[in-house]
Parts: C-alpha cells; sequence; structure tokens
C-alpha cells in the first residue's frame, strides 16, 4: 500500500472532479464542472458571500480504512431543492408541502455517491476503504475547522450559476 | 403474476428512484430501510428480486446477504447490489457470496430497468384495468425501413387513422428513437442491409421496455424462405410487400390490443346500428362477431332496446355474413330488441335465392328502417 503522503493533489483533484461530474450527469441531467470564475474560489467558507449568506444544506460522507476522511458537499437551498425536484421527479409545490426532509435525504444521497465514486478511485490505486453512512447539516452560519489545514482540500464547482463547493478533510498518518 | 421486487437502502431517496423507475411495469415494490428490515420482509413476502445497497445502519448489505444465502428458504432469491461502494476487490468480495449483478451508484434508471430484466420477466404495465384502447385513440407506429416511398405509403395508406406513423431508416435510429418515445408498434423491413433487421428484433426483445411491443416484419411476397425465418424468430406477424393497407390496419389493430368496435357499432339516438362495411372478408367479419353481444348487451342496458342491422355497403352476400346476420338477429331475439334491416337492391335480390334469407324483409336506408320501427312502436 503506498503511503498516505503519496496520494497527490493532482489525483485527490482528479477523482473528485470525476465524482461530482459524474454524480450530477448521471443522476441529475446537469452539467457541472470546476469554478473558472477567480472571485468564486475565494469565497470560502460559502456562508461569507459578501452582502448575501446564503442557507445551505450540507451533505457529510466518510471513508474508513486504508485511508480516512470525509467530504461534505455544500449546496445552497434553492439548488438543492431544484436538484431533489429533478431526482425524484417532484415539482416545486410538492418539495415545498413536503418540508426539508426529502431535500435531506436528496442531498445525503447525492453526497454518498459522490464520496462513492471518489473513494472507488483511491480503492482501485491500492487504498481500500469503506464508505460511512451519510449525515446533514443546515445552516447559513458555520465553518468546519481543521487542525492541519494542509490535509484539506476544497474545490468549487459551478452549475448554472449555483456554486458547489467540495470539501475534502483527509487525516495524515502523523 | 406480479413481479415482486424488494429495495433495501437506508436512503427514502433511492427507495423512490427505484419505485418512479419500476413505474411503468407490472411488479410492486416493497421497502426495507436496512438488513434487518430486508430480512423479514424477504420471508413475508418472498419477493422475485431484491435490489440491496451495502452501507446502512443496524445492519448492512453484505450481513443481510450472508444471512439470506444461509438460509434454505431465502438463498434461491436473485440479489442485485445496488450501491456507491465498487472499489474492485469489494465487488469481488461480495460477488463470492452471490450476487446476480452489481449496479454501483451513480446509475440511470434505464441501466437498473435493463439489468433487473434480464433476472425477471418485467412486463410493461396496460393502460389501467378501466381505459381500453380504441381504435380512434392516437398510437405511434415506428416503420424501420431504408426506403422512405415504403413509409410514405404506410402514412398515406393510414391517414384516416389518428395513429402516428414515424420512419426510422436504420436500426441504431430505430433503437434510438425506442429509448425517447415507446412506440405501440414496430414495423421492421426484412430488407435492411447485413442482417440487421433480425438484430433489431433481437435488441428489441432483449430490453424490458420493448420486450412486448408487437413488431411486424415486413417481406417481399414472394421472399417465402424470409419469411417463414421471420415467423421463426418471433415477429409477432408478418406483412407483404405490396402493402395491403387494410390487411395492415386490421392486423395492428389486433396487435395493439385495440378496440375496434366503432367500426361496427355506433348508438344513434335510442337504436344501435351495427353496420358492415363494403367487403366483408373473413377477418372483418370475425372482428363484427367478436363485439355483437357486448355491443347489444350494452345497449339494452343503456335503455336502447332497437337494433338496426345495415348491410347496405355489403357488396355481394355469401354465407359468412349470413351467418353473421342469423347470429345478430338471433342475439336481439335473445335480448328482446326489436330489430330492422337496411340492404342495397344486389342484396335483397340474392337474398331471395336462399331458403334461409328468403323472407328477410329491407328498408333502403337507416332513417327509413328508424320511420318503419317508429311507426310500429305507435301502433303497438
Amino acid at each position: 500500500m503506498p503511503a498516505i503522503q503519496e496520494i497527490s493533489d493532482t489525483l485527490i483533484r482528479d477523482q473528485i472532479v470525476k465524482a461530482v461530474v459524474e454524480v450530477f450527469k448521471t443522476m441529475l441531467s446537469e452539467a457541472i464542472g470546476l469554478s473558472t470564475n477567480p472571485e468564486n474560489q475565494q469565497l470560502w467558507p460559502p456562508y461569507t458571500v459578501p452582502h448575501a449568506p446564503q442557507a445551505h444544506v450540507v451533505g457529510t460522507v466518510g471513508f474508513l480504512g486504508d485511508i480516512n476522511g470525509l467530504i461534505y458537499i455544500y449546496l445552497p437551498v434553492a439548488f438543492a431543492e431544484h436538484c431533489t425536484g429533478k431526482l425524484l421527479g417532484m415539482t416545486a409545490e410538492e418539495l415545498t408541502e413536503a418540508g426539508a426532509e426529502p431535500v435531506n435525504d436528496a442531498v445525503g444521497e447525492l453526497t454518498n455517491m459522490i464520496v462513492g465514486v471518489f473513494k472507488n478511485g483511491l480503492c482501485d490505486v491500492g487504498y481500500a476503504c469503506k464508505l460511512t453512512i451519510p449525515s446533514i447539516m443546515r445552516g447559513d452560519n458555520f465553518s468546519v475547522d481543521v487542525k492541519r489545514p494542509n490535509s484539506r482540500h476544497i474545490y468549487v464547482f459551478e452549475s448554472h450559476g449555483h456554486r458547489v463547493v467540495a470539501d475534502i478533510l483527509m487525516k495524515t498518518d502523523e | 403474476m406480479r413481479n415482486k421486487i424488494l429495495t433495501v437502502d437506508d436512503s427514502k431517496t433511492v427507495r423512490i428512484i427505484v419505485k418512479k423507475a419500476f413505474k411503468g411495469f407490472d411488479c410492486e415494490i416493497f421497502e426495507a430501510a436496512n438488513g434487518v428490515e430486508g430480512l423479514a420482509l424477504a420471508a413475508k413476502d418472498m419477493p422475485d428480486l431484491i435490489l440491496l445497497d451495502v452501507t446502512m445502519p443496524v445492519m448492512d448489505g453484505v450481513e443481510m446477504l450472508t444471512k439470506l444465502k444461509a438460509d434454505p428458504q431465502l438463498k434461491g432469491i436473485p440479489v442485485m447490489m445496488l450501491t456507491a461502494e465498487g472499489g474492485r476487490e469489494h465487488v469481488l468480495k461480495i460477488a463470492k457470496i452471490g450476487v446476480r449483478d452489481y449496479i454501483v451508484k451513480p446509475f440511470k434508471e434505464d441501466l437498473l430497468i435493463d439489468k433487473a430484466g434480464r433476472i425477471i420477466d418485467l412486463k410493461p404495465l396496460s393502460d389501467g384495468p378501466g381505459r381500453i384502447r380504441s381504435i380512434l385513440d392516437p398510437v405511434d407506429v415506428l416503420v424501420v425501413e431504408d426506403k422512405p416511398a415504403i413509409v410514405e405509403q404506410i402514412r398515406d395508406g393510414l391517414k384516416h387513422t389518428p395513429w402516428t406513423i414515424h420512419g426510422a431508416e436504420s436500426q441504431a435510429r430505430a433503437l434510438d428513437m425506442c429509448s425517447k418515445k415507446l412506440p405501440d408498434l414496430i414495423l421492421i423491413s426484412l430488407s435492411l442491409p447485413d442482417d440487421t433487421s433480425f438484430a433489431l428484433l433481437r435488441a428489441l426483445r432483449a430490453n424490458p421496455k420493448t420486450k412486448y411491443v408487437p413488431a411486424f416484419a415486413l417481406v417481399v411476397k414472394t421472399e417465402l424462405g424470409i419469411q417463414a425465418q421471420a415467423q421463426q424468430v418471433g415477429f409477432t406477424s408478418i406483412i407483404t410487400k405490396p402493402i395491403d393497407t387494410a390487411e395492415l390496419e386490421s392486423k395492428a389493430a389486433k396487435a395493439m390490443n385495440l378496440d375496434t368496435s366503432s367500426r361496427y357499432y355506433k348508438v344513434e339516438g335510442d337504436y344501435v346500428v351495427m353496420s358492415l362495411p363494403e367487403n366483408c372478408s373473413p377477418a372483418v367479419l370475425a372482428e363484427a362477431a367478436h363485439y355483437l353481444k357486448t355491443k347489444f348487451s350494452e345497449s339494452v342496458d343503456a335503455g336502447h332496446n332497437r337494433a338496426i342491422i345495415d348491410i347496405h355497403f355489403v357488396r355481394s352476400l355469401h354465407m359468412g355474413v349470413i351467418k353473421l346476420l342469423l347470429q345478430a338477429m338471433q342475439t336481439c331475439r335473445e335480448l328482446a330488441m326489436s330489430y330492422t334491416l337496411v340492404g342495397n337492391a344486389q342484396i335483397i335480390t340474392e337474398c331471395k335465392g336462399f331458403e334461409d334469407t328468403r323472407s328477410w324483409q329491407f328498408f333502403a336506408t337507416v332513417e327509413e328502417a328508424k320511420a318503419a320501427m317508429v311507426k310500429e312502436l305507435v301502433g303497438a
């Protein structure tokens, strides 16, 4: 098994881009890609959007095994609702009536799939690991701190003007 | 018999997607949120297929699968994994416990249906018990033919119907069109190059969505060898070229299970009118006879107990027509309906020549027949 430090930033970036693009394309028929907008890269954490704080639904799924870590996927609530509608074939009215539960569950499942594709890619290059059960957070003013910032990789994606953030935290051997 | 499918996944989203995917098929979906619930439902309902996630609380998919395969009652139930856990080693480990297939999320609903259809016989749902489609309803007919003139000929020959004729010049185009909108009937020319006609039929029959769509072979009348081959490989019916569009329409309506009674029966005011066309082929007579009792009974139920049997379009009388008319008159007597006959001069003359028909009284038009029945009613 290669050492955890041998996982390059390029491999991590390629895997997360592949995962996000594949899940959005297959499950939602939505185009998504890494944001090329330099302003977007500075807008971290997502709730600090100047003058326009946005409520987010955040899915989290971990992976445990030869490598350990977890990935947070941030979706603005409006975009999360749009994705849920497409995924489940529900209208905006039906979603409003159903409340937060289907949106939370859908974001949890999308996160599960994204992290699944990401970690399956790592499994196939020698890092065997398993997924954890998804969990969900909602809010417009919270942040996740890490002890070692160098083990954190943040990628900002864009789909139809909506910003989707993948925050990857990997546990190092130190 | 309806297929029973058990989806075991802690995500309600996935369970909804599974239900959505199988919506168009005759199957019942059972849901479980973890392995414990899954095992209990499997034992209670004995599903025909289990779709199983791996990562779940309480009991995960691997443990459920292991327990299922260790149970003599349940081990025969086919299991298809539907999970985000897809590393090569992981898949191999699970495959060794015994699964029929493995889908790694994300997945397309079509892929799920395709793979499930290889394990169980998925039958598309009909339009529902209360809704039988009629010859007057719009249907989509796909003609796979590389000669546009033939497609045009079929379109022209069926223009009096509300049917939409779509043309596809190749196998690939036909499959693409089927995936976008499922046709009600497919006509495949057997003169497509390189055996692609038979390959197309095989592809249609291998796909659960198109498996039960009736497929007709279009073949030149003299090519008897190819016709025999078409019958062997399972075409629903054969239409010979040059195409007789009346024959095509009749066979198509039958294959699509369309109610064609409106061709022969209609209610006009207080009367039910049975009308036969100019050319009474055996197929036409059989079709008219098929609806006879039902249509007359429905009329009596609705309070209309007078029938007009109109054969003034019929070109000539033969035993088939006489037999159907005798059957219609007998049905009227059984249902206590009064009836009259409408016929043309040729038919009236021909009737005089047969013992059974010599005494039949005809009116020249439906209106005259109605007036006579009213008069009789007033007189009574």
